[in-house]
């Protein structure tokens, strides 16, 4: 152990311990997660008085569309399911074990990105584009449909991204299962801001 | 840390299985042609419950510390009723023509 590692291990132990009793890692995503969350609610609230307040609101999802949001949240929460799996086989099982879960979640996000992009085309085909409403309604369909799901979609796919870090750092040693806990708060977050999403920018713009 | 006072996994399929019942219920009452208030308001309902069983279950805060818990919710409930504070000022926005 280096000089500075044996000091800061000593400076720990004067150190009183956290009164909420987690990681330090897992403290900060939660900060994190509430600033996030903020962030989506702004959006959220401003779609959500845009589509109250707009007398002709475009409605371009037919029960195809619902369908495929509907198999788009199965799929991400069979993901948080197989992140709870990852975590519980880093605390108990082998990296081998972990890494299957992660890879797994791993996909399962893939799917749900390429499924959700699938949605996105469609409706560029259509003529929706980001101020533009091809039924001639509230043009602000667009801007608020793709600006949300697109804030989510970049979340999955920095959440993918990070599974692979963590995944393949885990697997090396580097890192232990405190930061497979850490990515998959993370990876429920996710998870949750499209409990709010589906029915909110899908289901109420059905027809 | 995450006490063990976890759930089995098996008991997590019976969650997901809820979460996906209640997303279900949710499609049914978008085809109920509800008004779009009503439906926004039964939807943010619905969406609320399914976020909080994720909250306590899925990120596991109800395995840990109430501490926690008693940090981070009533504060970002205070800036969420506070975004709603500033709901009304869509009207202002209406009466501008910014929706047309």
């Amino acid at each position: 152990m280096s000089q500075s590692a044996v000091a800061v291990s000593q400076h720990e132990v004067l150190m009183e311990a956290s009164p909420y009793g987690i990681d330090k890692k897992k403290l900060g995503m939660w900060v994190f997660i509430v600033s996030d969350a903020c962030t989506f609610a702004a959006f959220l609230f401003a779609y959500g008085y845009m589509r109250i307040g707009a007398p002709l609101w475009g409605t371009p999802f037919g029960p195809s569309s619902v369908l495929n949001g509907m198999v788009m949240t199965a799929v991400l929460l069979t993901s948080s399911f197989t992140m709870l799996a990852a975590v519980r086989a880093a605390q108990t099982a082998t990296k081998a074990e972990t890494n299957k879960w992660l890879g797994l979640t791993m996909l399962l996000g893939v799917i749900f990105a390429s499924l959700h992009l699938r949605e996105w085309f469609k409706l560029i085909a259509e003529g929706w584009r980001l101020f533009y409403n091809p039924t001639g309604g509230a043009p602000q369909f667009g801007a608020t449909f793709f600006s949300v799901t697109g804030l989510h979609l970049t979340h999955v796919v920095s959440g993918v991204i990070a599974i692979a870090f963590v995944a393949r750092g885990f697997y090396r040693g580097r890192y232990d299962q405190s930061h497979v806990e850490t990515v998959g708060l993370y990876w429920h977050f996710v998870d949750l801001v499209w409990m709010f999403v589906f029915p909110l920018m899908y289901l109420m713009n059905a027809h | 840390m995450s006490s063990n006072r976890e759930l089995a996994m098996t008991s997590y399929v019976g969650i997901g299985l809820g979460l996906m019942l209640i997303v279900g219920f949710e499609v049914i009452l978008t085809y109920l042609h509800l008004p779009p208030r009503t439906l926004l308001f039964s939807l943010l309902c619905l969406a609320s419950l399914e976020g909080f069983i994720a909250i306590m279950y899925l990120m596991h805060v109800k395995y840990e510390r109430p501490i926690l818990f008693w940090t981070i919710f009533p504060a970002t409930l205070f800036i969420l009723i506070f975004l709603c504070y500033i709901w009304p000022d869509a009207f202002r926005m209406a009466s501008m023509r910014l929706l047309k």
